[in-house]
């Protein structure tokens, strides 16, 4: 099989059913190393047997799906890729830092050094000491910590967290997020989430499926982006729309939400009067307060 | 390919899950105050009735019958009891010791944080071995409490005790092996220990059933019983006359149970 230069994972025809259930239907495609890659797509896209079969878990009916050249589940994978598979629970009969311990010593730590290891990931997720309880005593969001921390034991060069925010505090949330982000210079990171305004904080590229096939694959910050500008305003205004396409660079107006607006326009925001400016000098002398404005489409204008 | 390190790991994790888990120490106190029941009430008080004349006639007559009046010989009394207590009810606590092997695991999930570390293989092996070794310690500390009983009622029985003690170690360290493997294989294709539990014994009754209806239909099918951990037991309970095929059916069980167990958990989805 012929793979991409740089492509780390390639994923080749891959098909899964389950009974008559066609969970993945013959997708393909490659991903390279580097920013976060995100999964994205409604329930029952098969986004999780997409992880499933990525980490070994499952088997394909056919097809094949290959990380770093070498084929899922396989051993040389041990210690390179790790998860944080969906509901996946530890062992309520043994301490979390045993159990990291564990884990650490199968990836071929010395007993002295698991213990090292354990400390290490544990208070990168800021619950070093949660290292004597076990793990009925924590609460979810800690517990999805303490699995988001076993991804971390060694050196893994691909890290895939399905649903990794999902029932975490927005404190929370946003420290995992931060953790992602200030890793992923080493990390190459598959995030699944149902949270698009994450995903699109921490992704460059995003996969799409639906209804077990891959809609689309796409980098964020791709050039045609660049002409798009989406403003969110704090409340609504009577004249906002009429205004904003009387812009002279401005090619049309779409209202995408409530008061969030998709600007297209003729310019790109590195041209000399940039349209971004423009807008903002409207919005200035109109005195209208906008909250947010994103060069580009949100993540959801996106795919949807 | 199995790492040995790994494979080690796996096991002394086991080991840890029984001596050192509150749901293990609570599992082996049970088993001591058993043993300590049997071994107080029944093997030590048993060996007075044993070396009673009018015991020894009946017994005579009736183990003559089973094939086992070999037992009355025995020069340690303690383990004659002992040997006919344990060479049924240590298969019969192997199958429930080792009834969740990986049945938790894998329904808690937990499985899959492990499959990113060791292979199937090394799980399915590294589990077998830490059960095992579980069950032959605790065969070794009751065989120890029996050569202790003995002792402290003659202490000149102390050297043929451990003899004995030796040779019914090693014959029930061999006969409980294929029952932790049938456990293992029963793990590869349930999600429940108790699942496992209930499989066991229709295993043991319907399977029976079956084969018996069977032999009688076609008149053949002796061998069919070789599915059967322990099949072999009721000619080896006299240790006597053994032969090469006493230790060659309980290891040949065992590494079929646990291919075709490595089979089916390769291709298990988790």
């Amino acid at each position: 099989m012929n793979y991409p230069e740089k492509s780390l994972i390639h994923v080749d025809n891959l098909t899964k059913s389950f009974g008559d259930h066609l969970a993945l239907n013959n997708i393909s495609f490659s991903l390279e190393k580097g920013q976060p890659i995100a999964l994205v797509g409604p329930n029952g896209a098969g986004k999780t047997t997409l992880f499933s079969l990525m980490c070994g878990y499952l088997l394909p009916d056919s097809g094949s799906v290959s990380i770093a050249g070498i084929t899922a589940g396989n051993e040389k994978l041990f210690g390179r890729l790790a998860a944080l598979p969906q509901d996946a629970q530890f062992d309520p009969r043994f301490t979390i830092s045993h159990q990291l311990k564990f884990y650490a010593q199968l990836q071929g730590f010395s007993r002295k050094n698991a213990s090292i290891e354990a400390e290490r990931t544990l208070d990168l997720v800021g619950l070093s000491d949660t290292l004597r309880a076990k793990p009925d005593e924590l609460s979810h969001g800690m517990r999805k910590r303490v699995a988001i921390a076993q991804t971390l034991i060694g050196t893994p060069e691909i890290v895939m967290l399905d649903e990794a925010t999902a029932g975490l505090d927005p404190i929370n949330a946003r420290e995992v997020r931060e953790l992602v982000s200030s890793l992923s210079a080493d990390i190459t990171f598959i995030l699944s989430s149902h949270d698009l305004t994450e995903l699109e904080r921490l992704c460059s590229q995003v996969l799409y499926l639906e209804k077990g096939q891959l809609q689309q694959h796409q980098s964020l910050q791709s050039e045609d982006s660049a002409r798009y500008i989406t403003l969110r305003m704090k409340q609504p205004y009577d004249n906002f729309l009429q205004l904003v396409q009387n812009v002279s660079s401005v090619v049309s107006v779409k209202q995408t939400q409530s008061n969030e607006f998709l600007i297209t326009s003729t310019k790109t925001p590195t041209e000399e009067t940039p349209v971004d400016l423009e807008i903002l000098q409207l919005c200035h002398q109109q005195k209208w307060q906008y909250s947010q404005l994103t060069n580009g489409k949100t993540l959801e204008n996106q795919l949807f | 390919m199995i790492n040995i390190q790994r494979l080690s790991i796996l096991t002394q994790f086991e080991l840890i899950r029984i001596f050192k888990t509150k749901n293990g120490l609570i599992a082996l106190a049970t088993f001591c105050a058993v043993w300590f029941v049997l071994l107080y009430y029944m093997i030590s008080s048993a060996t007075e009735i044993i070396f009673s004349d009018g015991f020894k006639m009946i017994a005579t007559t009736l183990f003559g019958a089973l094939g086992l009046s070999a037992l009355l010989e025995w020069q340690v009394a303690e383990f004659s009891i002992y040997w006919l207590v344990a060479v049924y009810s240590f298969p019969l606590f192997a199958l429930f010791a080792a009834s969740d092997q990986t049945c938790s695991d894998k329904a808690r999930g937990t499985l899959r944080f492990i499959t990113l570390r060791a292979t199937r293989s090394e799980i399915l092996l590294g589990r077998f071995l830490g059960q095992y070794i579980i069950l032959v310690i605790l065969v070794f500390l009751t065989l120890t409490a029996c050569v202790a009983l003995a002792t402290i009622r003659d202490a000149a029985l102390f050297v043929p005790s451990i003899k004995q003690a030796l040779v019914l170690f090693i014959e029930l360290s061999i006969i409980i092996s294929p029952f932790i493997a049938l456990m293992s294989f029963l793990n590869s294709l349930l999600s429940s220990a108790k699942m496992s539990i209930v499989m066991s014994i229709l295993f043991y009754t319907v399977g029976a059933l079956l084969i018996a209806y069977i032999q009688f239909q076609f008149n053949s099918g002796e061998f069919l019983n070789y599915i059967f951990p322990g099949t072999q037991i009721s000619r080896v309970v006299s240790l006597q006359n053994l032969d090469f095929m006493h230790y060659f059916i309980p290891l040949v069980q065992s590494v079929v149970l646990l291919f075709v167990a490595n089979l089916l958990l390769k291709r298990a989805s988790l």
